[in-house]
């Protein structure tokens, strides 16, 4: 095998004369592979190293991303990507011609990695850091390969650096010379253990690389779509394509992106936000038909391209035979259905949950809450039965209101209750809270401000 | 939920024609109807009630000149046992008023995580997703326009809607809508009274009416002084 494909090197492969211009040209470029003889390569990492300005997760993201479309075997280091491509040699015509493709697509990609391939992942690591081009395959090759490198490679701490200094050890290759029980005593098992993984006397597992997924497609119907209806109809397959997607991989997303192209050269972008990650295409169909009936598009539609926020991990409820709260029933999907269905046609904004803040000033002492979906008890008993003794009306104007009629046909019920805080932040009150009937009935929770003008506020009705 | 048996005479078991009339889609013009009803918390309002309780399946109207005459209070303890079902499920708020006042609501022994407040100019839509998801044990909503064909068939709607779903609805309508007709289950009309309320039953199952009055059970001692 080995043979053969040192032969595959100087001719390009049988499959592949007719795209193989360029990369016949981009594998002259590679440094010759250093095979053995005698035995077959067992692995073959590739290190791809970018520079530490380079270096950032989302970089390296890509960079993963992109070794994925190679191999399965791909793992993260802080700077590097490793990947293991001995398993997919047959599949692209040559260790020389997958590493020719794999950098031409970094190059595509704006990316220019330090590269190396070796027997094991530290090995590869290593020659990448420090620039070493080359591409050994063969394990009885590597350590003529490492033995110039010099110690700081390894990225061992100072002291441990110092210490091999004295012993005059300056090379891998002095060190990986040094007598076996000596080194662990001096220097540790671990020591130890990171030569046997260089030299690839003991494995090395490493953690995958999961590539970040989204699902995305485009699709241009065969005829421009004006009505709302022709355009769901076009969004079916798409919609039951990202459900098919979704449940193949046991996950949810709780965001869909849509984009509408007319002819113009205008876009209209829609989202769909979810209360929870789903994946039925039913239902996204029904929160988009809501969201299309609340927009008139601009001019027919002649491009569709619908995209899913983050995959999210979902679990699949059994339905319950009980309705909801009947017989024991749980709350099934029903309360985020709602919530949605709701805020697709009225906004986000229109429906909202209520929390208590602690606070004693009034239109403060509550807000606006995401509504829960699993209802956790909001309050503790103490501060419950303190707002149970404290009378507050049941409805509260947005904003305080001139009084409804004068201060004199007031009847008064109960009060004064002071309220006199805030004077840290600015936004101090200083009011006495009366509860009064108006002539027609209604009580009200009114208030005096105690400075002067001393003006009388309407605040909240008794409902 | 309490099923408060009809105290009809001509529901005996050995009388066919009475089974079949005591079947809860029958409604018969004079007679007491059998109904699932939800305890008012207010035993005056119980006794005059048909069934004993707000009607569990279809909407109520209360009707009222104004807010603020304790048309929230008659609800709070039918609310608050919804609040300690379990699991307790949503009370939905459709087009309040004002605000729901969160620490009011949780000194009467709501849990507020429970509550779902929705702003909207097109309630009756609104009622009608509450309803229909089966998700609320409870919707309140409060309507202001005053007629229309448009607005009864959207009402004859939420009334099928309601008793399919089984949910107490609750429409909050001013006095003038008391012209119009109304496929709800009950009507009710509020007025001032000190001390509580009077209520006039403008409809109800079983054709009776009249008017009643009822006191307020939580309400404190009186003035601790006036400016």
């Amino acid at each position: 095998m080995a043979r053969r494909e040192r032969a595959a090197a100087l001719r390009p492969p049988a499959d592949a004369p007719r795209r193989a211009a360029p990369q016949a040209r981009a594998i002259a470029d590679l440094p010759p592979v250093l095979d053995s003889l005698f035995d077959e390569p067992i692995e073959s990492w590739l290190a791809l190293q970018l520079p530490a300005s380079e270096a950032t997760p989302t970089m390296l993201g890509r960079l993963g991303t992109l070794a994925y479309r190679y191999t399965s075997r791909v793992s993260l280091e802080a700077d590097a990507v490793l990947l293991e491509v001995q398993g997919s040699v047959r599949l692209f015509g040559g260790i020389q011609a997958l590493c020719a493709q794999l950098l031409e697509r970094c190059r595509a990609a704006g990316l220019a990695p330090r590269w190396a391939l070796a027997p094991t992942p530290l090995a590869a690591l290593v020659l990448a850091r420090a620039d070493r081009r080359i591409m050994v395959r063969a394990r009885d090759r590597l350590m003529g390969e490492l033995a110039s490198l010099p110690v700081e490679s390894l990225g061992w701490s100072a002291d441990t650096l110092e210490r091999l200094d004295s012993l005059g050890v300056r090379t891998l290759g002095a060190l990986l010379r040094l007598p076996r029980a000596g080194f662990a005593k001096r220097f540790g098992k671990e020591a130890l253990l990171t030569l046997d993984r260089l030299s690839g006397a003991a494995a090395e597992p490493r953690r995958g690389f999961l590539p970040r997924e989204h699902f995305q497609v485009r699709s241009e119907p065969a005829f421009e779509l004006v009505t709302q209806e022709a355009l769901l109809q076009h969004l079916a397959p798409l919609l039951e394509q990202l459900e098919q997607f979704l449940r193949a991989r046991q996950c949810g997303v709780d965001l869909l992106k849509l984009r509408l192209a007319h002819r113009a050269g205008q876009f209209t972008r829609l989202d769909v936000r979810l209360a929870a990650a789903d994946v039925s295409a039913e239902r996204f169909t029904t929160l988009l038909s809501e969201q299309l009936a609340r927009r008139a598009l601009p001019a027919a539609v002649i491009d569709c391209e619908l995209r899913s926020g983050a995959l999210q991990p979902f679990i699949a409820h059994s339905d319950s035979l009980w309705r909801p709260a009947e017989h024991g029933g749980a709350l099934g999907r029903e309360s985020p259905a709602l919530i949605e269905r709701l805020r697709a046609r009225l906004g986000s904004d229109a429906v909202y949950g209520l929390c208590l803040v602690p606070q004693h000033r009034p239109e403060i002492a509550w807000r606006v809450a995401e509504p829960a979906l699993d209802a956790p008890s909001q309050c503790s008993a103490e501060a419950l039965y303190h707002l149970s003794t404290l009378r507050r009306p049941l409805w509260l104007l947005r904003q305080t209101a001139q009084l409804p009629c004068a201060v004199s046909d007031l009847h008064w019920i109960a009060g004064p209750e002071r309220i006199e805080t805030g004077w840290w932040d600015g936004q101090d009150v200083a009011r006495d809270y009366y509860v009064v009937r108006e002539p027609r009935g209604a009580q009200l929770w009114v208030y005096r401000e105690r400075l002067p003008p001393h003006e009388w506020r309407w605040h909240g009705v008794f409902g | 939920m309490g099923r408060n048996p009809s105290t009809s005479p001509d529901t005996a078991a050995d009388d066919p024609l009475g089974s079949l009339l005591a079947h809860p889609a029958l409604w018969r013009g004079r007679s007491l109807a059998r109904t699932d009803t939800h305890s008012t918390g207010y035993p005056t309002l119980d006794e005059a009630l048909p069934g004993g309780g707000w009607p569990a399946n279809g909407f109520s109207e209360i009707l009222s000149p104004h807010p603020g005459l304790g048309e929230l209070r008659l609800l709070m303890p039918l609310l608050v046992r919804f609040g300690q079902q379990s699991p307790a499920r949503w009370v939905a708020w459709i087009a309040p008023p004002f605000e729901p006042y969160a620490p009011a609501l949780a000194g009467a022994g709501l849990p507020l995580e429970r509550q779902l407040v929705v702003r909207t100019d097109e309630p009756l839509w609104a009622l009608e997703q509450a309803i229909d998801s089966g998700a609320c044990a409870a919707v309140l909503g409060w309507l202001r326009s005053r007629s229309g064909d448009a607005l009864q068939r959207s009402l004859r709607r939420l009334q099928l809607a309601a008793q399919r779903q089984r949910t107490p609805v609750f429409l909050f309508r001013e006095l003038a809508a008391a012209r119009c007709a109304s496929p709800a289950e009950l009507r009710l009309e509020l007025h001032f009274r000190v001390g509580g309320a009077r209520l006039e039953l403008l409809k109800s199952r079983g054709g009776r009416r009249g008017a009643f009055d009822i006191e307020w059970t939580d309400n404190p001692g009186v003035t601790h002084g006036t400016p």
